[in-house]
This record gives structure tokens, sequence and C-alpha cells, in this order.
């Protein structure tokens, strides 16, 4: 562990070991996620921020799967809206709240727990999402709210929709871990 | 798209200790006029850090929730953000779900905060009406002089908070206790979450133990952590995470082997007694795995007996600390403690299976517990065992031999005053304790009777919510009700009048059984209502305060905004009136009670605190929190690690206490420690409360959990924590719930002898089959309303834990089946 990483870890004594923490998509398939998919590349739209209250860059629209290859029980990583933040789509059980597909039952989330950056584990028996430094957990069928645990702001929901059989990402409610604004 | 602003390198900087809870996690604070930001560039922003890339984990993050908007008195905007300091050795850099969210408690004109009290409010009657600050503090003043003057001090009663963090503090604290106690006079007096004026630890303080000995790193070091009736996951989540985790899963075996040297050392074990599965529990067989933790799910009540027995394993075992205890206990009463609470007279075989049978759970999960306790390590080396308690053992079946059972356990196994060691609280809010003594005796006097039976005249109630949370609370609004009704009609009839006649119209009110209601706090409550004047208090941050942690690290919280509208802080209001008694005193040619209200001149904060901490020295009575020497320049220095009270003076200068006792002397004039006897290992349940629980069927656990502080003054003006709990939640067992037709989300009743009360479903099986547990002192359904009016009579402490009652379905809610989530609540891995 380098100098910097050691310092970085002051904030968590209690945790494992940060030294090949994986975050950036390089690293990405370390964290072992299910059914990594590719990413396909952006058909080259931009999507204004609805709700922009300034001028800023827009939501890149990013292919995630094809709808008909999103089986029950999906669990597919990829990364919105940029390399840097490693995202999961879940097709979950039942209807989601925003969640798209035929029954409303697919949504995807920022990876990166709104405690202290660390990725989270999806518990599939439990359809709960688990961080596993200091236990924050969310529902992914409840926008991301913080079950129990340490987050103070749900996890940020990636908003989907469905383009000619195709998932894609194309927005993101609230704000990515270790960023002041979610397009940098 | 959401985004945070940056601070900008001018930003304005303030160090500030959480508001909530007894761990008191240090904040950063910055503050920089709107329209001002900072840039992503790491010269461009007042963190130092390159935002034009993704932090990495565990790095520094202004998550929306540490950010608000504010507005100054001169309509000046800023923006605040408030995040965790990296540099204090109490979290760490950590922040917990309620400290994260610190930022929107601010008062913010255009938030829901706005329901901040701006003014004084008086009754018309009708409604509570804005009134002057001058007249307002008249008005009080001369109510409370002609309540003393015609029936005597004790007909002014009190209930306030004497703690620190959020509201409180040892400057408001010193001006209120000054007041009522050297001013005033009164004997009825009480605190904040009961209905005396008593420490919840009594038997601690005859121990000559105290309640907060340790320091939090005593849990990097120790062999056991014991941890009985808290749950500190969720509410004391910085020590947990930064502190008790790293000796679970390891991380501070390398402090442990530069601490202890040869002594062997190992990761650490963990006890955990506690009648429900919490998130504690789950975390902790994350952290250190399940064959470390022991969880010992009791039923309600059996704390006693099960310690009692823990203590009768060591005992014989032959594992107690001899040399301790002859060096540091008074020997009689170890005598007195192996004969009555040990019953060394009966077989140890009937006093574990007894305690067994009391706390069903397996006769070998008490040996096992005994063992991990106080068996020798490898070498002849004692182990090392840090106790911990909280309210499940404080307000369970009997508070005195509650606490007696927990503290003579430390003190059989000598296990305080030492690194790794203690016998401590866990701890509810902060502390910051400073007052002259209570008039009154021990046991104190039960001012809720008081109030019920007509004695109390004028009751000033202060940044506490007894409607919420007080035992027996229908018949507490009932009282509030029927005696406020001939004072608001007085106050009425003599709106406009002369302050003169409206006294005198309130005083023929309380000849007529009447009560005046005084409310000080910062928001509207569930008590204000009631009130007929209320007096608008300032809040953490819109003053300087101090306080100190769980560990008695004492610390300055830093102003850093003004309070909405003409609030003023407690000690200011107090103040107010005490100068206006002592002149309406003087008036009346009357110097000897004009003399009880002298010196409230203060013009600063500081000058509170200094003179709080005068009244201090060379006072060994509470030498918890006394703080010789220290001052808001020193603490300013000092930042966010502060300085462990007691301080003591070393050539002029403060030196702080890192763990009491470890120069082997207890707080007893011997000097030596003692055991407090109990006349049984388990002395069963009062009658009141047993014909309760014969009569209901499940018992209804209460408390707090991790996302909401006390009774949601804040939280449920913010959307993050309101939409998680839009209701109380009852968490009921499958078994019970299914064959009521009660599912998640479904709204509940509950009922007893006491009252009615609704909550919302929370199906899990953390509780066992039989038991309940629901969030307590809730604007939307309150326990309170259902815990009986005993207490433990030589304590006048509640039984709060203590209720049983009958559950029916009353109808789904389709909206929070919807929005809430029901997912467990104690899932870590």
């Amino acid at each position: 562990m380098t100098e910097k990483e050691k310092s970085s870890n002051r904030g968590c004594v209690g945790c494992p070991s940060y030294g090949s923490f994986p975050v950036a998509r390089r690293d990405f398939l370390a964290i072992g996620g299910a059914g990594l998919v590719s990413l396909a590349a952006a058909r080259g739209s931009r999507i204004a921020p609805a709700e922009a209250a300034e001028s800023q860059p827009a939501f890149p629209v990013t292919d995630i799967a094809p709808l008909a290859d999103i089986a029950a029980g999906a669990e597919m990583n990829f990364y919105y809206p940029d390399a840097d933040s490693p995202a999961v789509l879940l097709r979950l059980p039942s209807a989601a709240q925003q969640g798209i597909g035929p029954d409303g039952t697919i949504v995807a989330f920022s990876l990166l727990c709104t405690h202290k950056g660390c990725p989270v584990n999806y518990r599939a028996d439990r359809t709960i999402l688990i961080c596993p430094c200091h236990w924050s957990t969310f529902d992914p069928s409840k926008k991301g709210s913080v079950v129990i645990g340490q987050a103070s702001e749900p996890l940020p929901q990636i908003r989907l929709r469905v383009m000619e059989g195709v998932v894609q990402a194309f927005g993101v409610d609230g704000l990515i871990y270790g960023r002041h604004t979610n397009i940098l | 798209m959401t985004r945070v602003p940056l601070p900008p390198p001018t930003a304005e900087r303030r160090q500030t200790v959480c508001q909530f809870c007894i761990v008191g996690c240090g904040y950063r604070v910055y503050k920089w006029p709107v329209g001002k930001d900072g840039g992503p560039a790491p010269g461009e922003n007042a963190l130092g850090i390159d935002f034009r890339q993704a932090q990495p984990p565990l790095g520094t993050w202004i998550a929306p929730s540490m950010h608000n908007v504010i507005t100054e008195r001169d309509g000046r905007r800023y923006n605040v953000a408030i995040i965790p300091d990296d540099e204090c050795v109490v979290n760490r850099g950590l922040s917990s779900v309620r400290g994260g969210g610190l930022a929107q408690t601010l008062y913010a004109p255009d938030r829901p905060t706005k329901a901040r009290l701006g003014a004084p409010l008086v009754s018309d009657g009708q409604k509570l009406r804005a009134m002057p600050w001058d007249a307002a503090t008249d008005l009080s003043a001369r109510v409370v002089k002609a309540v003393i003057d015609r029936w005597g001090p004790d007909a002014v009663g009190m209930k306030f908070f004497d703690h620190g963090g959020g509201g409180g503090g040892f400057e408001n604290n010193w001006a209120i206790g000054r007041f009522f106690f050297s001013g005033v006079g009164t004997k009825n007096a009480s605190i904040h979450n009961r209905p005396a004026y008593n420490s919840e630890v009594h038997a601690a303080g005859d121990a000559g133990v105290g309640a907060l000995t340790n320091a939090y790193a005593d849990a990097e070091l120790a062999d056991t952590i014991l941890i009985v009736g808290a749950n500190p996951y969720e509410t004391q989540t910085n020590y947990y995470l930064a502190h008790m985790v790293p000796n679970l899963n390891g991380d501070s075996l390398s402090l442990k082997r530069q601490t202890f040297g040869a002594e062997p050392v190992d990761r650490g074990r963990m006890i955990i007694v506690d009648p429900r599965r919490t998130m504690s529990v789950a975390t902790a067989e994350a952290a250190g795995g399940a064959d470390r933790v022991l969880h010992l799910q009791i039923e309600p009540g059996a704390d006693i007996a099960l310690l009692n027995a823990i203590a009768r394993v060591i005992l014989d075992r032959r594992w107690h600390d001899i040399a301790f205890i002859e060096r540091h206990t008074e020997r009689q009463t170890f005598e007195a403690y192996q004969r009555s609470t040990l019953a060394i007279d009966r077989p140890i075989e009937s006093v574990v299976s007894e305690a067994a049978q009391i706390a069903k759970i397996p006769e070998a999960q008490i040996y096992q517990a005994a063992e991990w306790i106080a068996a020798p390590k490898t070498k002849g080396y004692r182990r090392r065992s840090l106790i911990h308690y909280e309210k499940g053992l404080i307000w369970g079946l009997k508070n005195y031999e509650n606490v007696a059972s927990i503290v003579d356990l430390g003190l059989l196994t000598g296990n305080v005053g030492r690194p790794g060691t203690g016998i401590s609280r866990l701890g509810g809010h902060q502390e910051g304790y400073v007052r002259p003594a209570y008039p009154g005796g021990r046991p104190a006097l039960n001012v809720d009777e008081a109030v019920r039976r007509g004695e109390i005249k004028v009751y000033w109630v202060g940044g506490c919510n007894p409607v919420l949370t007080t035992l027996r609370a229908e018949a507490m609004e009932a009282a509030f009700l029927e005696r406020g009704k001939p004072v608001h009609a007085a106050l009425a009839a003599t709106e406009g009048k002369p302050v003169g006649a409206r006294v005198a119209a309130v005083v023929e009110a309380l000849k007529q059984g009447g009560m005046m209601l005084l409310v000080q706090d910062i928001y509207l409550t569930a008590t204000a209502r009631h009130a007929h004047v209320v007096l608008p208090a300032a809040q953490w941050g819109e003053t300087d305060l101090t306080s100190i942690n769980g560990e008695r690290r004492l610390r300055l919280y830093e102003k850093f905004m003004d309070p909405p509208g003409e609030a003023l802080p407690d000690w200011r209001i107090i103040a107010n009136v005490a100068r206006r008694l002592r002149q309406l005193y003087l008036d009346d040619l009357n110097p000897k009670m004009a003399n009880r209200f002298l010196d409230y001149d203060w013009r600063t904060n500081e000058d509170v605190f200094i003179h709080a901490r005068y009244s201090f020295k060379g006072d060994n009575k509470d030498p918890m929190e006394g703080y010789a020497g220290v001052t808001y320049k020193l603490l300013r220095e000092l930042g966010n690690n502060g300085i462990q009270t007691p301080t003591r003076l070393v050539n002029g200068v403060p030196v702080g206490t890192v763990r009491l006792h470890e120069d082997g002397r207890f707080g007893t004039p011997s000097g030596k420690a003692r055991f407090i006897p109990a006349p049984l290992p388990w002395p069963g349940y009062a009658s009141k409360v047993a014909k309760q629980r014969e009569r209901y069927r499940f018992w209804v656990n209460n408390g707090r959990n991790n996302h909401v502080w006390q009774t949601l003054y804040h939280h449920q003006l913010v959307p993050f924590f309101q939409d998680r709990f839009p209701r109380p939640y009852l968490e009921m067992h499958p078994q019970d719930a299914a064959p009521l037709g009660i599912e998640s989300g479904d709204l509940v009743e509950l009922s007893n002898d006491m009252g009615k009360v609704e909550a919302m479903a929370y199906i899990s099986d953390s509780v066992k089959p039989g038991h309940t547990f629901m969030l307590f002192g809730q604007p939307r359904g309150a326990v309170g309303d259902l815990v009986s009016d005993h207490v433990d009579p030589a304590t006048t402490i509640p039984y709060y834990k203590g209720v049983w009652a009958d559950i029916r379905r009353l109808r789904a809610d389709p909206k929070l089946k919807e929005t809430v989530s029901f997912l467990p609540q104690n899932i870590a891995e």
C-alpha cells in the first residue's frame, strides 16, 4: 500500500484492506460482478438535464444490453456516466419504483456507496445492496433508499429507457460518490 | 442535475462536533456567500482537493446532505458545508447517517426548518401569538415570583435537558441549574427523559465508579467487549465503526502488541446482550466472524439474573481479580455481594439454571460468557474486558439493581482503570453536566405525579417533549389540557391589559387548579402546543457551546450562523428572567430573595462557561466533568480532539484524563470502590408490571434506531429521514404477524391499560416471537402512551422497556407499502 493509499484509509481503520481498491474501469473485473457486459458505444446523443439550474454538460446515452438478454435475476455491471463510475443493472423479482421493462423490474444504480465510496455488493436472495466497508444497505426497489447504515443519501439511481429493444442509461438521480457534479 | 457547490479558499472555517449522539464526531464547517463558489482545481477550493476527478473510496466528499443554503438575520445568504473531520480521533473522517445530515437541520426560511420558533409567543386563549421579548420575560418572571411567594419554591416545576450536544452544553446547563436550584430552590425538578431529578446510574455512583470511565481507544485494546442493552452500530455509530470493529477484525492487533508487549493478544471478542438480533450483532459477526461474537438473546428483565449468574460462574472458577478486590474495594461490600447477589449458599448449578430459565437462553451461553469475560489468557495474564451498558439495562426491570449487577461484575473482574478495560455507559446524548446540587433528596420527587396532583403551579419545560416521551404520557397530556384551560382563559380575558392584571388573573386560575406551562424550545413541539408562553431558543451552530462525549472529550462547538428571528441561547433566556426576578424582588424590598438571582450579568457564552468551571473547583462530588483551567481559547487551539475531562492543573497547564481510576482511587470517602449487593440474584417483576405482562400478549420493547434522533424534532423536517420512517415502526416476528393478518406497511394499533398508539408494521425476525420493538418518542405514535407509571422506588427511574400490549391490524396503507423499504435492518453480508 502506498503512503497516499494509507492516508486515504485513515477514515476506516475497520475496513478491509484497500491496497488494490477497484473503482476505476480497468480494475472492474476484480470486483467479480456477475455478467459484466461490454460497454457498447454510446449512440452519440446527449440528454439535456431535466432540472438543470445552470449550464452543465448533458448526460450521455449509453447502451447497456438488449432487453431480451436481461434474464430473470440478471445482475450486469456497466459504467455510467463515464468510465470511472461503476454501476449495476438488476432485474428484480418484482416491480420496483422507477423500474423499466415489461414488468417494471429492471433498475440500475451507481455501485459507489454514498457513505464513503466503497462499491456495494448485491445479495440476490434478499434483493439488497450491501456496502462491505461500513454496512450501509440499500433497497433497489425503493429508489436506492438507505435501509439502514451510515450513508446519508440514497444510492444514485441510473435513469433507464428502452430504445429499439436496447436498454439505455440516460441520466442519474442523485449525486455519485466522490463528485461535486455527475459529469466531470 | 444534482451538484454541490464547492467552498472557495476564502470560505470561513469553524470547528464543531455533531449535535446528536454521545460519540461526538468531529466535523468541519465551511461557510461562503452564495454566488462565490470555489472551483474544482485543488487551488480553487477550501478543501484543496482535485474535484476534476472522482474522489477515491474513503476520500473527502461533500454529499448533497452535507450542504445547505442559509439566510442570516441581515438577509445575506450563505452556503454551508458540514463534513466529517478526518483529523478527529473520535470518528477519523467517518460520518454517521445522522451526522452526514447535519446541514439539513439548519434553519432556512425556504426549507421545512422554517418551522423554527423565531419569536416569543403567548396564548390568547385560542392560539399562540407573537410577543416582544421584554414582555415575555416580564410575564414569565412575574408568574414565577407570584408562585414562589404564594405557594413556595416547590410549586415551580421544571423539566429541562441536562445534556450536551444539540441545544445542551456546560453553558446552558449551568444557567438553568443555577436558576432553578440556587435561585428558585425547587425540589420539583426533572430531567428531559424521566420524571425526577436523579442519576440514571445511582448504583455506579454509589460504587465510586461513575458513568463514563474508559477511553474509546480501550475498545481497540480489549480482549472482550461486553455490550448490555445497547445497539452501538445504530446508536453509538462511530465509536463502534472506528474503534470496536478494528478490534473484531484484527486491524488493532499491532496497537495491542505495541501497548502490551509480551502479553498475549488476539482479535477481540464481543458479547452482546440484547433481546433483538440487531444490526450490531450482524455487523459484529461480519467483522469478526460468528465464532467470536456471542449474542445472548434474553427475555425482558432477565439481565440482572444473567449478569449475576455470569459473575457467580467467574467466582466459582476463581477467575475473579483477587488482587484488585483486596487493594481497591471495601471488603465488607464484597462479602455481602457474594452472600446475597451471588447466593454463594446455593449450588452454582441452581443459580445458573434459574438464570437460564428466566432469560430463556442455554446454560452453556452463561458459562461461555463468563469464560470470555474472565478466563485468564495464556501465561497467566488477566483478560481485559471492556464492559458497556445503556438503556436496555438502565431502563430495565429495576434500575438500581440492574446497574449494580454490571458494575459489580466489572469490579469482580478488575476491569476498570487499565488499558482495554472499563465499566461505562455507552451513552445516548452527549454530556455537559455542571449544576449546583439538586436541593431534594433521594429518591427524588416524581414531578409527573406532582403535576397530576395539582402541586405544580407553573411548569417550565425546556428542550424536551414529555407529551411524547414521559411514562403514562396520555395522562400527562390530559393534565396539561385540563390544568392549562383556566390559565388560557385568564390570558384571553386580560389580553391588552397591564401585566399586573394579567398576572393577577393567572394567579386566580392557578388557585382554581390551573397550571401555567412555559415551554422553551426550538420548535413548536407537541408539548409546546399546550403552552401559555413559548420562549424561542437558539440551537447548535447558532451559539458557542461546549460538551463532552462518551470518553469525556471536551470540545468547543463553534457558532457559525445566526439563530432565527429573535431566538436566544437558553442561558440568555434564563439570565434575562433571573435579572428581572432580581429587580422585582428589589422593588418588593426583599433583598434576601433578590440576592438569590444575583450574578446573571454574563456577556458571552464563555463568561458562563468560566463561571461554571469555578463552581467545580475543589468539588469532588462529580469529578467526571470538571474542567479546571480550560478556556475557549485553549479549546480552539485543541480543535476537534479537545481535552478529556476531568482536567487538573500541572504548573498552571490543564492536563486531561484518558481513563478514570488509573490511579486506583474511586469516588467514595474511603477511595475504595464498593460492591453494591442486591437482596437476591433476581428481583422479579414489580406488581404493576407483572399485571400488565400477564394481561397483554406482546412485549413492546422500544428505543432509538440508526436513522432518526429522539423525538424527530429535526428529522421530521428532513425528507431523507421522514421518507424512510414516515411513521414509527413496530418490528414483529412473522409467526406473530401472520395469524393477525399483519404485513409490513400495515397500520396496527397497540393498546393496554395505559393507552393506545398506532404504528407501521415492519415484519422482521430480529425480534423473537412474542417480542416486538417500536421506535420511541415519535410524534405520530408515542410509546410513552403505553408505559405504566411504575418506577424503581429506589431511584424514581421508570421501567420504560417494560411495556406489554395487545396488537391489532387497522388497515393497509398502500403508500407506505409502495414507498417505504421493509427489507431487513440486520443484514451485513
